[in-house]
């Protein structure tokens, strides 16, 4: 059944921009998340590397779209491929010491990395414009046809594709041998090294990989925004990343769209009509995903037959 | 579709949606942090614009003005963005208001240009800020505006060598750079700059270092919360006073978080624009209304940027309506009585205009309580680095 | 000379500070494997109720801080039994899942219950003195803290070592089925030291309060500091965490008098190196 779900998500994208013309901004905040939290489904849900640093990537890709748009060339995909580049190269040089550990290391080597990443932004502040942020970020239209409008109408539609394109990149990959290699990786890197992989490199590739989308979603957001901010390296958003890929399941990439979706408008809710005490609303519904549906919201199906069908360990 | 379709036709649609039943209803948006590290700025301004409509009506004109608030979390320019694009064409706003970090303000810079939508900044204290949207005001301070009258001061008590402890971050730089110019441009020395890292927990070791070269004052700037309660706890802790380095600071001493420091506090010296003892009918009747609202509430420099703020709304208001040109137009030279004292826009910066006050902490025998006692007034000036 | 003093005792009592606060963390990573993200949450309830008892009801301090204590443990106990136990299972996505969730709500209680402004802790006129080390002044209350961190580590020493909880707990952690077949009640033991380990933070949070003072937003803020003195200790291992807790109480310190500018990157640098060099941690059980 998996088969239909992106078609679905697809479906649902196209309807919601018409449904919901006015929060066209936030629905673009949505897509950019979600090729974030794809990015790290492919570094932790493919390849099995625990990481809360997936943001030092996509902040490399936000100041380097940004950098390039005011200094080199306004063209947005232009301003992507610079992105992706500086997401790719960061994961790259960061990963071939990271993947050397495991487990709670790998997450700490992460953090320092973002953290690290964080501080250099904010030191060359003539570069970047340190704390007040990176101003002056002006695009060029789209292909040279579409500029960006007040409204947002571009600016999703232009996500969307990016998104779209992205997942479909993935859906391939994680069907072509590097893929499936990763997965045997995940699950029993002993045996994968005993086959002649080299488990080190292939996740020293994935992790490059995950880095240049995640830097692409960086890109993006700098180009919509038109401002980069020293919070697009921070730990809260990477912790955000993993909560959201957790929250609708690890390893299906649907699961990052509909977790993503799921946290990001349950906030927007809850924050619309309580701005003081929502994150009461939110560590409810994460506790709730936790204990009803472990393997995230992407089992929902599998438990409801489950509870229908008068099977007692839906949770197991 | 250029800009301005995109705007005409997001005008188009919301008004078939929303019709006119709201017409003399006058919205806005307030975008500040409620939630997280800085949520404490959020219930500042709430608790001071629930003052101000308790004082003043819930009417400006002929129209009934109504707030919204949006929680934007902490520094988070793409989230200001999109909530402020949500007001505008969903809500429906005629005036945007609050933003206490500088890239959330600049986030919007761009919308508020082209929807001509008045938007006041209740903190954000980056000078150049007011560049970039000719629909900018700013009814807080900036950070040369409280900065130089400080160093001058502290030149003409005497004090001829001065250690600046700053975070290093832009508003800190900021502060560093205008207390060393203004300073030295009256022959003081700054004979050491010492830039603190934003995650700095233990402010020990600045503390000693300033304490060994002996200087007749240390200058500090941090962000507000913890890196200011902290700093200033350890320099009261570790006998600077007592070896006579004097402290100059400016919101270190603010008051939600002044009882905290405790009597060690008893002495610090800053320049800042509000204190919550300000001696006026008009800073007695805010203080009353607001702890009539909620007893627990202390106002302090976000509370009043916030109700001035209001104030500048409901003369915008007023006065034009919702028309955003008109509105900033018939306040630019707007002259009022604030709870800080008085105030007047700067047309060309669209900053207040104020006081700057020398303030000593001191126990209020009356209350028991901890203040910020003004010693007398400074300066009276707009923002200083607007050229800068 | 007075350069390398000062740094050795800011360092030594920042060290402590972390030390007390992360031990408990690091028990729970290693004997229940599970990754407690909400721990500093009980750093922050433990100064929250502090607050609650000395400012609002008026209690004096050396009453309020047991109580304080008690009272985190007394939360601690049934969260343990009511949602870590049901965890302890878990694959670890879902434990950081779960624990963020947790830490999300006890964020906003403390916000809804005392609001979102610093939470202070005045200490008595005690602690608060300045005392004259000769070379400089230093607030008696680092004295004090380094006393306390010290009388942490012994007392667990004491406890691990040389008490029968201490042999079923060494048993719990090395083999948790075998504990259990020769007839020790995992179940408590878990529950003891997850308990010992929430009241250790709160003390850790109480007499923190100075450096790392508390608001609500306490727990996000600080999780990444005391997930490094863990990671860095090595996981479980109770003389790891006090190695690393100092080592990084001096590393930060000495980085802060000698190279403020680039403090914090070379802080994380050197973290980086450790951790690439040793990944298990200092004392990590591989």
């Amino acid at each position: 059944m998996g088969r239909f779900v992106p078609l679905i998500l697809l479906a649902v994208a196209v309807g919601l921009y018409f449904l919901l013309p006015y929060n066209l901004a936030f629905l673009t905040r949505i897509l950019i998340m979600v090729l974030l939290v794809l990015s790290l489904d492919l570094v932790l849900g493919y390849a099995g590397i625990a990481t809360l640093g997936q943001a030092a990537m996509y902040g490399a890709g936000a100041y380097a779209a940004g950098l390039f748009a005011i200094h080199v060339w306004a063209d947005p995909l232009a301003g992507l491929v610079a992105g992706a580049v500086a997401g790719a190269i960061l994961a790259l040089v960061s990963g071939l010491v990271i993947l050397r550990a495991q487990g709670l290391t790998v997450i700490m080597l992460t953090i320092a990395v973002a953290q690290i990443c964080a501080e250099i932004a904010n030191r060359a502040r003539d570069i970047t414009g340190g704390a007040d942020g990176l101003r002056g970020i002006r695009m060029d239209p789209v292909l040279g046809l579409f500029e960006f409008d007040f409204v947002g109408q571009v600016g999703y539609w232009y996500a969307l594709i990016v998104v779209a394109v992205i997942f479909c990149f993935l859906m391939v990959l994680g069907r072509s041998s590097f893929g499936l290699s990763l997965r045997g990786i995940h699950e029993s890197p002993a045996r994968m090294g005993a086959i002649g992989v080299s488990v080190y490199w292939r996740r020293v590739a994935a992790y490059t990989i995950g880095g240049a989308i995640a830097g692409i979603a960086g890109a993006l957001t700098a180009q919509i925004t038109q401002l980069v901010s020293l919070e697009t390296f921070a730990f809260v958003l990477s912790a955000e990343a993993l909560i959201m890929l957790i929250l609708g399941g690890t390893g299906r990439l649907y699961g990052a769209a509909i977790g993503t979706f799921v946290f990001m408008w349950a906030h927007h809710t809850a924050a619309s009509n309580d701005p003081f005490n929502w994150l009461f609303v939110i560590g409810a519904m994460v506790l709730a995903v936790v204990f009803l549906l472990p393997k995230g919201l992407i089992s929902m199906p599998a438990a409801l037959t489950q509870i229908f069908k008068g099977g007692r360990d839906a949770g197991t | 579709m250029s800009l301005k379709q995109g705007a005409a036709l997001a005008l188009a649609i919301a008004t078939c949606v929303t019709g006119a039943a709201w017409a003399d209803t006058i919205k806005v948006g307030v975008i500040a942090s409620f939630s997280g590290p800085f949520a404490q700025y959020g219930t500042q301004y709430r608790q001071a614009i629930e003052a101000y409509q308790a004082q003043h009506g819930k009417t400006a004109g002929e129209h009934e003005i109504e707030f919204i608030y949006k929680d934007v979390g902490g520094t988070n320019p793409d989230q200001a963005r999109a909530l402020a694009q949500e007001l505008l064409i969903r809500d429906r706003v005629d005036y945007l208001a609050g933003f206490t970090f500088t890239p959330n303000a600049l986030a919007v810079a761009s919308m508020a240009t082209q929807s001509e939508t008045p938007t006041v900044i209740f903190n954000a204290a980056t000078s150049a800020i007011n560049k970039d949207s000719e629909f900018f005001l700013r009814t807080s301070y900036t950070l040369w505006q409280v900065s130089v009258p400080l160093a001058e001061w502290a030149y003409d008590q005497g004090i001829r060598t001065v250690a600046t402890t700053v975070t290093d971050y832009g508003p800190g730089i900021d502060a560093e750079n205008a207390f060393r110019e203004a300073f030295e441009a009256k022959g003081g020395e700054v004979i050491d700059e010492i830039r603190m890292p934003l995650s700095t927990t233990d402010f020990t070791p600045f503390i000693q270092r300033v304490r060994d070269q002996k200087p007749d004052a240390v200058f500090a700037f941090l962000p507000g919360g913890p890196p200011t309660f902290t700093f200033t706890k350890t320099y009261n802790e570790n006998g600077l006073k007592a070896e006579g380095i004097r402290f100059l600071g400016t919101a270190e001493t603010e008051e939600v978080n002044l009882q905290g420091l405790g009597d060690a506090a008893i002495g610090l010296t800053t320049a800042y624009h509000y204190s919550g003892a300000h001696d006026s009918d008009a800073n007695r009747a805010f203080l009353a209304k607001l702890n009539e609202l909620d007893p627990k509430a202390i106002a302090n420099w976000a509370s009043v940027g916030a109700y001035d703020g209001v104030h500048l709304i409901y003369q915008m208001v007023a006065a034009a309506g919702s028309d955003g040109p008109a509105a900033v137009e018939a306040v630019k030279s707007l002259e009022w009585e604030s709870p800080r004292g008085p105030l007047k826009m700067d047309p060309e910066t669209r900053t207040v205009i104020q006081n700057v006050y020398i303030r000593e902490v001191e126990r209020n025998p009356d209350t028991n309580l901890l203040q910020n006692t003004e010693k007398g007034i400074i300066a009276t000036v707009g923002d200083l680095g607007w050229d800068k | 000379m007075s350069l390398l003093l000062n740094i050795a005792v800011d360092g030594v009592a920042y060290g402590m500070i972390l030390f007390m606060i992360a031990v408990g963390l690091s028990v729970t990573m290693g004997l229940m494997r599970v990754v407690n993200l909400a721990h500093g949450g009980f750093a922050m309830i433990g100064g929250a109720l502090a607050h609650w008892l000395l400012q609002d009801l008026g209690f004096g301090f050396w009453l309020a801080v047991p109580l304080a204590v008690a009272g985190t443990v007394a939360l601690a106990l049934p969260l343990e039994r009511l949602i870590y136990r049901r965890i302890y299972d878990f694959g670890e996505l879902q434990q950081v899942l779960a624990t963020i969730g947790l830490t999300f709500l006890m964020i906003a209680s403390v916000n809804l219950w005392q609001g979102s402004s610093l939470l202070s802790i005045p200490l008595p006129s005690a602690l608060s003195q300045p005392v004259d080390l000769g070379f400089r002044t230093l607030p008696f209350h680092r004295i004090f803290v380094i006393a306390l961190g010290l009388a942490v580590i012994i007392g667990l020493w004491w406890l691990i070592d040389r008490t029968r909880f201490g042999i079923k707990l060494r048993a719990a952690v090395d083999n948790r089925a075998t504990a259990s077949s020769i007839g020790i009640d995992t179940g408590k033991i878990y529950m003891a030291s997850f308990g010992i380990g929430a009241g250790l933070a709160a003390i850790g949070g109480i007499f923190g309060a100075e450096l790392l003072p508390i608001d609500a937003y306490y727990p996000l803020r600080y999780m990444v500091l005391f997930l490094i003195v863990v990671a860095i200790g090595g996981m479980g291992s109770i003389p790891g965490s006090f190695a690393a807790a100092l080592g990084i109480g001096l590393t930060e310190t000495a980085a802060r008098y000698l190279v403020p500018d680039i403090a914090t990157i070379a802080f994380f640098a050197l973290v980086i190196a450790l951790l690439a060099l040793r990944p298990q941690g200092l004392m990590g059980r591989a």
